[in-house]
């Protein structure tokens, strides 16, 4: 008994080695454990109070800039607006003829980005909404140019996302005005790739990717960029479509949950 | 050894990672400076302190908002933790510039390891990016490891 404790002290380097990849391994194996999020979602909201301060410092460096830029976005929108307002009514003259009318509801939850992880990669936020504003884990998140990620844990305050940027991140899209369909990955610098499209669809660049309403996650319709180039392997049967996505990851402090949405047809 | 030599270098470091890490970001890029003290903490008290420092720093990280794989950076900063303390008294005896490959390796293997777990799917399909991603990160943190070698280099702390 003697000879094995002193074997351990002896090799308790090795042996801590060991026991530390054992404890890594099964925190690895067990992410989904629902005890494991609440420790998760607990630890969030401290993370998320520690950068609060750090976050409105950084609001108040972007202040004038992002001033100037939203003043010329209002004038933009304006013109939009005018120009969208004709489109209605004759969007509404339409629906009125197709006896269709459709009415979809978006709940979205605004949320500031109070922190953008801690990895050597930016793979997720942490925003300042939780379960206390409603937030649920898996779902989407997105920014006004469109899909950003999804949540993933929340916490009491504060919620993590899960960005798509992170290479298992996966979004089934919708390509148009084909309506060509295929699942949607990151592939680095602001493109995505979507795989799994037919190969007899028409598609051109800068045609509109939107989500395809197939996920149980993510309503049909959300933006989320536009063709940039499109593969055809000759002896494959699908075309792979590589797309710009909108968002510049590295400079969003503000992004929408949400929070429920449904659909109504009559 | 006390032990605040260890938990007030771990908080701020943890707080410098966390909250001014973002700044020096280059795309999605950041620098990694827990991986950098707890190869400097291996360096200086070996093999069982750099090992439990990494894992509990590697917790501390993943407690922090990773979306994915969690527990990964545990095991990253054990391993980083452990191969270092085989550094630890050794500038004496190695060929400085061993002694360098020795501490650049590690932190190779470290990103690695990271970006073979955390990049498994572009390993498969965009073998390019993701050696991209591995040697980008990897060198973002040993230019900053290198400029530490400056100011307060490993050998002195051997």
């Amino acid at each position: 008994m003697r000879g094995l404790y002193l074997a351990i002290v002896r090799k308790r380097d090795h042996l801590l080695f060991v026991l530390s990849l054992f404890f890594s391994s099964f925190l690895l194996l067990n992410n989904d454990d629902p005890r494991m999020r609440v420790i998760r979602g607990k630890t969030t909201d401290i993370v998320a109070f520690i950068s609060s301060p750090m976050t409105w410092v950084k609001s108040l460096m972007f202040l004038e800039e992002e001033n100037q830029l939203l003043r010329e976005k209002t004038l933009s929108l304006s013109l939009q607006i005018e120009s969208m307002l004709n489109l209605h009514k004759e969007n509404d003259q339409l629906l009125g003829m197709l006896d269709f009318k459709r009415q979809t509801k978006l709940f979205l939850k605004p949320a500031r980005v109070v922190n953008k992880g801690i990895q050597p990669n930016l793979l997720s936020i942490v925003i300042d909404v939780g379960a206390e504003d409603g937030i649920k884990g898996n779902q989407p998140v997105l920014t006004p140019k469109g899909v950003i990620g999804k949540t993933i844990e929340t916490g009491e305050s504060a919620s993590i996302v899960q960005l798509i940027t992170d290479v298992n991140f996966r979004l089934s899209v919708r390509i148009l005005p084909s309506g060509a369909t295929g699942i949607l990955r990151w592939l680095g610098n602001g493109i995505g790739q979507v795989r799994e499209v037919q190969k007899n669809v028409e598609i051109t660049i800068g045609n509109k990717v939107i989500t395809s309403g197939f996920s149980d996650i993510y309503p049909a319709g959300l933006p989320v960029g536009e063709v940039a180039g499109v593969f055809d392997e000759r002896g494959s049967f699908q075309k792979i479509v590589n797309i710009n996505l909108p968002n510049d990851m590295s400079a969003f402090q503000y992004v929408f949950v949400i929070v429920e949405n449904s659909y109504e047809m009559d | 050894m006390k032990w605040t030599e260890l938990v007030i270098p771990g908080l701020f470091i943890w707080l410098i990672q966390l909250l001014i890490a973002d700044f020096l970001a280059i795309e999605t890029i950041r620098p990694d400076f827990v991986a950098i003290l707890v190869l400097y903490w291996a360096v200086k008290y070996g093999r069982t302190v750099g090992t439990l420092s990494g894992f509990l720093m590697g917790l501390l990280i993943d407690l922090s908002g990773t979306a994915s794989f969690f527990g990964l950076s545990p095991m990253i900063y054990s391993i980083t933790g452990y191969l270092g303390g085989y550094l630890m008294g050794t500038y004496s005896r190695l060929n400085p510039l061993y002694f360098s490959i020795s501490w650049i390796a590690i932190l190779t293997l470290q990103f690695m390891i990271f970006c073979v777990v955390q990049y498994q799917d572009i390993w498969v399909t965009n073998p390019q990016l993701f050696f991209g991603k591995w040697i980008g990160t990897t060198l973002y943190t040993l230019s900053f490891v290198g400029i530490l070698q400056v100011i307060y280099p490993f050998h002195k702390i051997t």
